[in-house]
């Protein structure tokens, strides 16, 4: 990325009225589905221009948390959530907000990339605002295009073919093109749900470098199974545990230096040393 | 043995669809070789005197055909997409099966229903399009100001036949918009998508095949169509008059078939015979087309379900 595009970004920045580095914050958040509890008082800031990774086994509530972060939670038919979360001291979930625009200020890219198949590679990208009929008037889409897809590190790979089926690219193409199509709308925050699961070890590392690089624009939160893959991206870690027939909750949550070199639970200390999970 | 079995079905459906074709093709020898090519263009239908030809009916049949479709197939859209996205999860069920009675209603229902209840009614519609649309040549009615101008028209019979395949084209297109894949559908929403947005960026593009499948399909049954169109329009076998759609006198092979079979001799029978071979091989066209489009456009290959 060149300095100039950093500079053009900060710019349109600038327009927003929320500004650079928007953190985001939960408190006493609890989850349920139906009559069943997976989420237990969960309390957690990510700071702005962090990379906050989520981590714990299987069924602990991460990706339902993640969800409620930007009210996918709710499309579940019988889910219901109690605490409130709120960017920049705004609660999303407030009345009178739209959540079409919660959505579009805090972006999500999924486990399992899924760009628009039938829609060419630069459609995909412009397609969240179609969707949102946020209409860029400053920008020319092919520029936007383009910024968006360099910043998901995919650029140089499709610059020939923007006009191919977004279906037709690789798995790990796929999904920078999930991340680009995430980006062209400006979130504040990205949230990621296991991004790289599904993908190959190559694909995995140009995905962690985009994320490095994001950082400077949007605050991330990362769901990942991967302990040296929450190593190594984020800055912030919690570690979620949902005991027997009990909820998922926050055991531990600190730097991620901490968590993993020195936790102060030992259930955090068995986890991230491979003892279970 | 179950390889067998399937062998056999396909072959014994193929070649009844054979013999269907042969049997029209003698029975209706005689006639296509007394009216030659002609019978395709020439428009009256007088085996007795040696005048006839398909030509008007045809025009008919594909005119009423084409009215259904126009209106059948928004209407089909919009309600297979209202019970798959809008309607609350409970409703979904008793809608969906709601949708599916209404297509095993008999068609003579409809007809009469179309004629004693609807018509009457209709014919003001028609009469706002006669005389505020009068300028589109379709639309062109002799005494446009009257309402007596328009009852048992090409239409009416097109509006029944719409009521009439409505289901059949929802069920297929609701079927197919249900299995719109979820991760797109979350992926759309996650991008601040509204439901019309979703609807317009997964839905439809997944269920391009569906609803050109579902449309295929009512075009099917609309061409076939014969009592609930007989009931309906006054046969005329002028062309021309049967382009301007709104006005009383209609045509259509089927029904030209279901009201002359009991007053024709033998010539005439194996005249009605050539008719419906040239409907038999219409639909098989339109069948054909239909199935090409459809594997053409596969729709949602490229996604994994």
């Amino acid at each position: 990325m060149t300095s100039s595009e950093t500079i053009d970004l900060v710019e349109d920045r600038a327009l927003d009225p929320v500004g650079l580095g928007s953190g985001l914050t939960a408190r006493q958040v609890s989850a349920w589905f139906g009559e069943h509890k997976v989420l237990d008082r969960v309390t957690l800031a990510m700071p702005p221009n962090q990379v906050t990774a989520l981590i714990g086994p299987s069924g602990c509530g991460k990706s339902t948390f993640l969800r409620i972060l930007n009210r996918m939670h709710e499309l579940v038919p019988g889910a219901t959530l109690s605490g409130t979360v709120a960017i920049n001291d705004i609660d999303i979930y407030r009345s009178g907000l739209l959540v079409t625009d919660v959505r579009r200020r805090i972006g999500m890219v999924f486990q399992k990339p899924n760009p628009f198949p039938a829609m060419s590679v630069a459609e995909n990208v412009l397609s969240g605002l179609k969707l949102s009929r946020h209409r860029s008037r400053r920008h020319d889409p092919a520029d936007l295009v383009e910024r968006c897809l360099r910043r998901a590190g995919l650029w140089n790979e499709v610059k020939q073919r923007l006009g191919t089926p977004g279906g037709a690219l690789s798995g790990g193409q796929q999904q920078r093109l999930c991340i680009a199509r995430a980006l062209a709308v400006q979130p504040e925050i990205l949230l990621m749900d296991e991004p790289c699961s599904a993908l190959d070890p190559t694909s995995t590392r140009r995905i962690e470098e985009t994320i490095a690089e994001l950082r400077e624009q949007v605050t991330i939160v990362i769901v990942t199974h991967n302990m040296q893959q929450a190593q190594r991206v984020s800055q912030y870690c919690a570690f979620f545990l949902a005991e027997e027939n009990a909820p998922g909750r926050i055991v531990e949550q600190g730097p991620t230096d901490k968590i993993f070199s020195a936790p102060d639970d030992p259930r955090t200390f068995d986890y991230v040393s491979g003892q279970f999970g | 043995m179950y390889r067998s079995v399937a062998r056999g079905g396909g072959a014994l459906t193929l070649g009844l669809m054979g013999l269907i074709g042969l049997f029209l093709t003698v029975r209706s020898w005689k006639a296509l070789h007394a009216a030659g090519l002609g019978f395709f263009t020439r428009s009256a239908w007088q085996p007795s005197f040696g005048q006839f030809g398909v030509w008007s009916a045809l025009l008919g049949t594909v005119i009423i055909a084409v009215i259904a479709l126009v209106i059948a197939v928004p209407v089909a859209i919009c309600t297979a997409l209202f019970v798959t996205e809008y309607a609350p999860p409970r409703l979904r069920r008793p809608l969906t099966s709601f949708v599916d009675v209404l297509a095993a209603v008999p068609s003579l229902i409809y007809g009469l229903w179309g004629r004693f209840f609807l018509q009457p009614r209709a014919i003001y519609l028609s009469r706002f399009l006669g005389t505020h649309f009068g300028f589109i040549p379709f639309f062109h009615t002799k005494e446009a100001g009257s309402v007596a101008s328009y009852p048992a028209s090409t239409f009416i019979a097109g509006i029944v036949v719409a009521l009439m395949i409505v289901p059949i084209c929802t069920a297929v297109m609701r079927e197919v918009f249900s299995q719109a894949p979820p991760g797109e559908k979350e992926g759309a929403l996650a991008l601040g998508g509204t439901k019309l947005g979703v609807i317009r960026s997964v839905v439809l593009p997944f269920g391009k095949g569906g609803i050109i499948g579902g449309s295929m399909l009512g075009l099917g049954r609309a061409l076939g169509e014969t009592i609930a169109v007989t009931l309906i329009i006054s046969p005329v076998f002028d062309p021309h008059s049967l382009t301007h759609v709104l006005q009383t006198g209609g045509n259509s092979i089927a029904s030209l078939i279901a009201l002359r079979f009991s007053e024709s001799n033998e010539f005439g029978i194996s005249a009605l015979m050539a008719a419906g071979l040239t409907l038999f091989v219409l639909t098989l066209i339109v069948n054909a087309i239909a199935s090409a489009v459809v594997a053409r456009s596969r729709s949602g290959a490229a996604t994994e379900i």
